[in-house]
């Protein structure tokens, strides 16, 4: 089980390992191997440089940023922009309220989906096939056609500007019941057998037997959780106007477009965006591994 | 499957006991997911239908008596209204269609061109170039944005290099003009001829229909293909290392070089995955939301706008609810046509199975095209 | 009782989702009706005052000025700096509980008007004779004067002094008509200075216009002449200045808007109005400039007037507390404090001459109200402009009777 954020995951079966020709490197090859390092060095630059200009460039100043937008090292070092950010402006509360979203969204998704998918892995009801036919048409409805009636929904039921507001549609998580599914689906049924033959309840076998073996998927579903409420936007845009329920994104878009002023304060905008990224930075080296193995995982075998 | 067969070993009696037990907890299990599916996607459909056939000005709820049924007014008016509401969507269309032709493709060949290169056996270091590669996946689009609005800014990081090679770059974000007609006006063709000029559909002239994203909108679209090319280039590895590692050994042995094992034995292989990454992307394209909000509110112009920021706009800004859901529904459509379109196109065909098979079955050398040296 | 009804709303959630659908609309409250003997509905709730702020500067002024009234009225009151006022009002108007008092501006008056959105307050205000009667027509929709005009702005030529000197101008050059402004522009203009330089929209060049007689609409937006000879004329002037490469707009230069092109150094004239002051002080300290009344054109003087007013909800449950704040804000001590703080220009004539004595370099942006006119505020007249200024993005090269003719038939089409 292997997973990337962002997608539904692909499950890598161990193949047996192919014949490595590293030994036998003619000049040719090694040739072809300099040129590869050489392009995918070059590349990697272009996938890096920013996030290193994003960095330092927030502790340049104002003058120093636009005169010298490519240079990394600042001139003369200077905090003032996370000054104004942690100091004179909402930004912490911005951070808070995603920092609340997002544990909230992350912690029902893995609840919510995982009760679901194990629902439509192992239990036999009627109505069944009905229920994954719907997940799999809902899946397809793009959530931006859907901004306009949320708002209206949510104002409707009363949680207009409120953290449920917030919160409650982004649980909705086909996929992820969807990714728990085949999950379940890949665990040995021998194992709720005996729970069963022992007494325990549905929920208490899925609970303390089926649950504790499905950390992978969990993982994964934390993963995908936390990064897409951690950089949701249009949820936070039609479900709150006030202030106080500003969320990281959509402060710092309003920053970015200029509409708490004109001045163009790239160290600022930069220093938010930076601060920002730390969180799904931190989760992404965490588990890395995790996210990354889609190779290792069959290569060591 | 299993479940099924062992379970019939425990007795009838016991099975309906269970059958009933886990009938219930089979709906109690699905039931949060599915008030949360029913309140916020499948209500908002209809919600969102009746508002795009209503005349609901956004002055409280839209289910009063005070709020009339329009009929297709809306929808009207956006598509033939010969207004600024059809020349809006027109434009934004054309943006949007600009965008998708080439992220869509651009993306695809990025991301397989970097698994194919990172999955190499003999290359060290892999995961540091992974890890790369995928970084920008998992920022915040709000973040890239911000990031983005600097690069590209007059003074920016890619002017700087830009006037290395003497290249006076152009002000991004702030540049209306579509890059093939500044393509064209480079080669002195100013303005178009008159049958594209003189004609329009949806408010646009056909001249401008084809004049290409604007260079706001090519930065956008270097943006996308930064953040979205890590993303694929995983789910390619995972398709690489699940290919058949027989196929490519035999064809190796056929004499194949690299690029025909890559175009005949790969490639074919690697269909369901490539089909998996267009979808994603032509739906994701059609959705470009963050980016607009964040960073160009739909400007220069009007050349970045999607349809997607246009149905927000005109709803929450313009008060013009009815048609923003008109909007919203229209771009629902084209997400669905396209992906059947794509899918029709992308359908299995016979032919690449039958490839496989003569390398599984009947190596013979000879029939192999010649297109290099081994 | 707010946070019962939240927790009361997650819990329908747990009952079938299509009762919700019927469910009588607890987020669609249709305001609280206790009229007192002015039909104003007034009760002890507190006021939210929902900004869309310039920056800290004005935040700041608004913050202590409403909390100075709050302290005397004992009327809690807070204020918000919206990040996107035009979506968060209409979100508040939706949802049954906008903010009580907010900024307005004249583009989208119509709209919120002809919904039922507003409280059209203005005769009821006890300075209403003191505001600028060109104002108050900005305000003013089917007849009813709605809101207070909480400032306005000109727009006027600044001048860059050291590219002026530098060029060999002295004061006596300060261009009075199209054809001085054309040669000191051409003089102006050098390797890396272009003389004139100003953001591509009709909210500056529509000043032109007014010069040369023309607008896009009549005074009250009844009626739109886009098509007019005199917009014809106006925009054909700038095409040549654009064409000679005497000017060039602020996006071409590399700027935001003209102010910054000017404090950059890259512009040595631009049209823009009073709020230019604060960002040029602030971003750019050590630039010197002058601000002169903007050339005439064909028909005399003429320039653009901006205003936001105080806007207050028809479903504000306080609104006579509301208005008691306008009052209090538009006054003429706290009108001429907020023009410290963030230089707009106060929109009661009273306070002219304490104005034009604490700002004797800005005079001309005053002077400016008496022959200013105002912008189209026909109901999508904004998106209007919108598309507008897109096209004037490519005036250089393209026809402005082609231009005028577009916005013509859609301004037409804004009122039917």
């Amino acid at each position: 089980m292997t997973a990337t954020i962002g997608v539904p995951p692909v499950v890598v079966a161990p193949r047996p390992q192919r014949r490595k020709f590293r030994e036998h490197l003619t000049p040719r090859q090694m040739w072809g191997n300099a040129i590869v390092y050489a392009v995918l060095v070059v590349i990697g630059i272009l996938y890096i440089y920013p996030f290193l200009i994003e960095i330092f460039t927030s502790f340049k100043t104002e003058a120093d940023a636009t005169a010298n937008a490519i240079s990394l090292v600042p001139p003369t070092w200077s905090t003032a922009a996370y000054q104004q950010l942690f100091v004179n402006s909402a930004f912490p509360t911005w951070f808070g309220n995603s920092v609340i979203v997002t544990v909230f969204v992350t912690a029902g998704r893995v609840f919510f989906d995982s009760i679901a998918g194990y629902a439509l892995a192992r239990l036999q009801f009627r109505g069944r096939g009905v229920i994954f036919a719907g997940l799999i048409a809902i899946m397809a409805v793009p959530s931006v056609v859907l901004l306009i009636p949320k708002f209206l929904v949510l104002n409707t039921i009363g949680l207009y500007n409120s953290y449920p507001g917030m919160i409650l549609p982004l649980l909705v998580d086909a996929a992820g019941v969807f990714i728990m599914k085949n999950f379940f689906e890949s665990i040995p049924a021998s194992v709720e057998e005996q729970a069963r033959i022992d007494g325990a309840g549905t929920f208490r076998t899925f609970w303390s037997v089926v649950l504790p073996m499905a950390r992978p998927a969990l993982v994964t579903i934390f993963i995908l959780s936390f990064q897409g409420s951690w950089n949701e936007l249009a949820q936070f845009i039609i479900s709150a106007n006030d202030p106080n329920l500003t969320t990281l994104t959509k402060g710092v878009a309003s920053l970015a477009s200029g509409q708490l002023g004109q001045a163009n304060r790239y160290p600022l905008k930069l220093g938010a965006a930076l601060i920002m990224t730390i969180p799904v930075a931190v989760l992404f080296f965490v588990f890395q591994r995790k996210i990354m193995n889609t190779s290792d995982g069959a290569v060591k075998e | 499957m299993t479940t099924l067969a062992s379970r019939a070993s425990s007795g009838r009696r016991h099975h309906d006991g269970i059958n009933r037990g886990q009938a219930r907890s089979g709906w109690l299990f699905t039931a949060p997911t599915l008030i949360l599916l029913g309140l916020f996607l499948v209500i908002p459909i209809f919600m969102a239908l009746w508002v795009s056939v209503s005349d609901w000005n956004g002055n409280g709820s839209p289910f009063t008596s005070a709020v009339n049924f329009v009929g297709l007014k809306n929808f009207g008016s956006v598509l033939a209204g010969d207004g600024l509401a059809e020349q809006n969507f027109g434009e934004s269309l054309r943006n949007n269609a600009w965008y998708v032709i080439l992220v869509v493709p651009l993306q695809t060949i990025l991301s397989l061109f970097l698994a194919v290169m990172v999955n190499r056996q003999v290359l060290r270091g892999r995961g540091i170039f992974r890890t790369a590669f995928y970084f920008p996946s998992v920022t915040s689009s709000v973040a890239i944005t911000v990031l983005w609005l600097f690069l590209f800014s007059q003074s920016g990081a890619i002017n700087n290099v830009l006037s290395w090679v003497g290249i006076n770059g152009p002000n991004w974000f702030n540049e209306p003009s579509g890059i093939i007609q500044d393509g064209l006006a480079g080669l002195g063709v100013k303005s178009g001829p008159v049958f594209l000029t003189g004609n329009s559909f949806l408010g646009v002239s056909w001249w401008d229909w084809i004049g290409g994203p604007s260079v706001a909108m090519t930065a956008l679209i270097f943006m996308a293909i930064f953040t979205t090319s890590g993303t694929f280039m995983l789910l390619f590895i995972a398709a690489l290392q699940n290919l058949s590692g027989e196929v490519q050994e035999a064809a190796m042995v056929d004499g194949a070089n690299g690029w025909q094992r890559f175009r005949f034995v790969t490639l074919p292989q690697l269909r369901p995955t490539l089909f998996t990454v267009l979808t994603l992307g032509l739906i994701g394209g059609w959705q470009i939301f963050d980016q607009i909000y964040t960073g160009t509110q739909g400007g220069p112009a009007g050349t970045t706008t999607s349809p997607a920021y246009l149905s927000y706009s005109t709803a929450f800004q313009s008060q013009n609810w009815g048609q923003g859901a008109a909007i919203g529904f229209l771009v629902f459509i084209i997400i669905v046509l396209f992906t059947i379109l794509q899918r029709f196109v992308l359908r299995d065909r016979k032919v690449s199975k039958r490839r496989m098979r003569l390398y599984q079955l009947k190596p013979k050398p000879q029939e192999l095209p010649t297109g290099g040296d081994a | 009782m707010q946070r019962r009804n939240r927790w009361l709303g997650a819990g329908i959630l747990a009952l079938a989702s299509a009762v919700a659908l019927t469910a009588c609309g607890t987020g669609f409250n249709s305001g609280s009706g206790s009229a007192s003997g002015t039909g104003l509905t007034s009760s002890k709730k507190p006021l939210t005052v929902l900004i869309g702020s310039s920056g800290p500067a004005e935040t700041t002024a608004v913050t202590s000025a409403v909390a100075s009234w709050s302290k005397s009225s004992g009327t809690g009151a807070k204020v918000l700096a919206a990040s996107n006022l035009d979506q968060q009002m209409a979100q508040g108007f939706a949802s049954g509980k906008p903010a009580d008092v907010f900024y307005l501006g004249t583009g989208a008056l119509a709209g919120y008007a002809s919904s039922g959105d507003l409280l059209a307050y203005g005769d009821k205000l006890s300075n209403k004779s003191d505001f600028y009667p060109s104002l108050v027509k900005s305000f003013t929709y089917n007849g009813k004067f709605y809101c207070a005009p909480k400032d306005f702005s000109t727009l006027q030529l600044v001048i860059n002094k050291s590219l002026w000197q530098a060029a060999g101008l002295t004061n006596a050059d300060i261009p009075t008509t199209w054809d001085q402004l054309e040669s000191v522009a051409k003089k102006l203009t050098t390797g890396g200075v272009v003389g004139l330089s100003m953001n591509g929209q009709y909210e500056r060049m529509g000043a032109f216009m007014v010069e040369a007689g023309g607008n896009l609409m009549n005074a009250d937006s009844s009626k739109a002449t886009a098509d007019s000879s005199a917009n014809v004329t106006a925009l054909t002037f700038v095409k040549k200045l654009l064409n000679e490469g005497v000017m060039k707009y602020a996006s071409a230069v590399g700027e935001g808007d003209g102010g910054q092109a000017l404090g950059a150094g890259k512009a040595a004239m631009t049209v823009e109005g009073n709020w230019v002051t604060g960002e040029l002080s602030s971003d750019f300290p050590t630039v010197k400039y002058t601000v002169a009344p903007l050339p005439s054109g064909p028909a005399g003087k003429g320039t653009l007037v901006y205003s936001n007013c105080w806007g207050i909800a028809k479903d504000s449950p306080n609104q006579a507390a509301a208005l008691k704040l306008v009052e209090q804000l538009t006054g003429a001590k706290q009108q001429l404090a907020f023009s410290k703080a963030f230089g707009v220009l106060p929109s009661i004539q009273s306070a002219a001459s304490a104005w034009k004595s604490a700002n004797p370099a800005l005079v001309p942006f005053l002077d400016g109200a008496t022959y200013a006119q105002g912008v189209p505020a026909s109901k999508g007249s904004a998106a209007v402009l919108t598309d507008f200024d897109s096209k004037l993005a490519t005036l250089a090269t393209s026809d402005p009777k082609t231009i005028l003719a577009a916005v013509q038939k859609n301004l037409q089409a804004t009122i039917q």
